[in-house]
């Protein structure tokens, strides 16, 4: 049985500077993000942090691979739900310019067979990196209805 | 075993209406895919073509057409000998409405165990369907150059 693995190609009228910059900042994070933050220093094996507005913890991990603007890689543990006993998984974003836009290839993987937390990134990748685009290209973003009632979080990464 | 089948989520600032118009109108549709027009009369049974600078490069029938909320045909590629003698797949747009956006889900299936189409629909979708999003968002479409998806024997025509 094959693993779990969650790919996803966007195509980005932007810069792999500009992208890149998106991926890493914490207020641009929350512009798009739905109001999640990431934070690190970004050294290969500092903390990372995905901080979750709706939920009492962060997503943790390490920086695995940071090489602007093209390669960036961060161990993901989410604490909520049941998730922590999970084991974590990874992100990988890889940048290339390509005429006017950038194509972003997001491969989440690293995830065990039933997996809640691939169940989740699968929902949330899609409307966080359409939204990512929508920023970076129209200066919008977009707001996911279902973030205006508690119960509701398919759209939370 | 998984079957052989691509799927891709994306979240448009757009209505149901215009994104469908925009699925269905060849005038639209040469500016985000490739200068490729989209020609049919979308009624079910009738039949599907999508024609690229004149070249006819894939046909269908018409399988399902519930505007604005769900469009389906099948598809067979007809460019090369080898191709249209692979059995058609299908393709489904699904439509949703979520507040001031659309959530669009394509499903493209039925492909025949080893099928040699779909690397290259699933290489080729991310590029259209990104471009439709900037299209209908900022009114620009991207000019994505067809060599860069790297697609065996897609250069556009």
């Amino acid at each position: 049985m094959s693993k779990p693995e969650f790919v996803y190609v966007i195509y980005i009228a932007s810069t792999p500077e500009k992208v890149f910059a998106a991926l890493t900042d914490a207020k641009m994070s929350e512009q798009y993000w739905a109001g999640n933050r990431v934070v690190s220093d970004w050294k290969i094996g500092a903390a990372f942090a995905l901080k979750l507005k709706r939920e009492e913890t962060d997503v943790t991990g390490k920086v695995l691979e940071y090489d602007p603007p093209r390669r960036l890689a961060y161990s993901f543990h989410p604490q909520h739900d049941g998730m922590d006993a999970e084991p974590p998984s990874r992100v990988t974003f890889e940048l290339e310019q390509q005429k006017d836009q950038v194509r972003l290839t997001i491969v989440h993987d690293g995830f065990e067979p039933g997996s809640k937390a691939f169940e989740s990134i699968s929902r949330g990748w899609p409307f966080v990196l359409s939204s990512l685009k929508s920023y970076l290209e129209a200066g919008r973003v977009l707001h996911a209805p279902w973030y205006d009632t508690e119960s509701a979080r398919q759209g939370a990464a | 075993m998984r079957k052989p089948e691509f799927v891709y989520v994306t979240y448009i600032e757009t209505t149901p209406e215009k994104l469908w118009e925009a699925l269905t109108s060849s005038e639209f549709s040469r500016r985000y895919w490739f200068n490729t027009d989209v020609k049919s009369d979308w009624k079910v049974g009738s039949p599907f073509a999508l024609v690229m600078n004149g070249t006819t490069t894939d046909v269908g029938e018409i399988l399902e057409a519930d505007p604005p909320r769900r469009l389906s045909y099948t598809f067979q590629q007809v460019l090369s000998e080898a191709a249209s003698k692979e059995r058609p797949s299908k393709v489904v747009f699904n439509l949703e409405r979520h507040g001031k956006f659309v959530k669009l889900t394509l499903t493209h299936e039925g492909f025949a165990e080893g099928s040699k189409h779909l690397d290259g629909i699933s290489k080729g979708w991310p590029a259209i369907l990104s471009s439709l999003k900037s299209m209908l968002e900022s009114g620009t479409a991207l000019a994505i150059p067809p060599s860069a998806l790297g697609i065996e024997g897609f250069d556009g025509l």
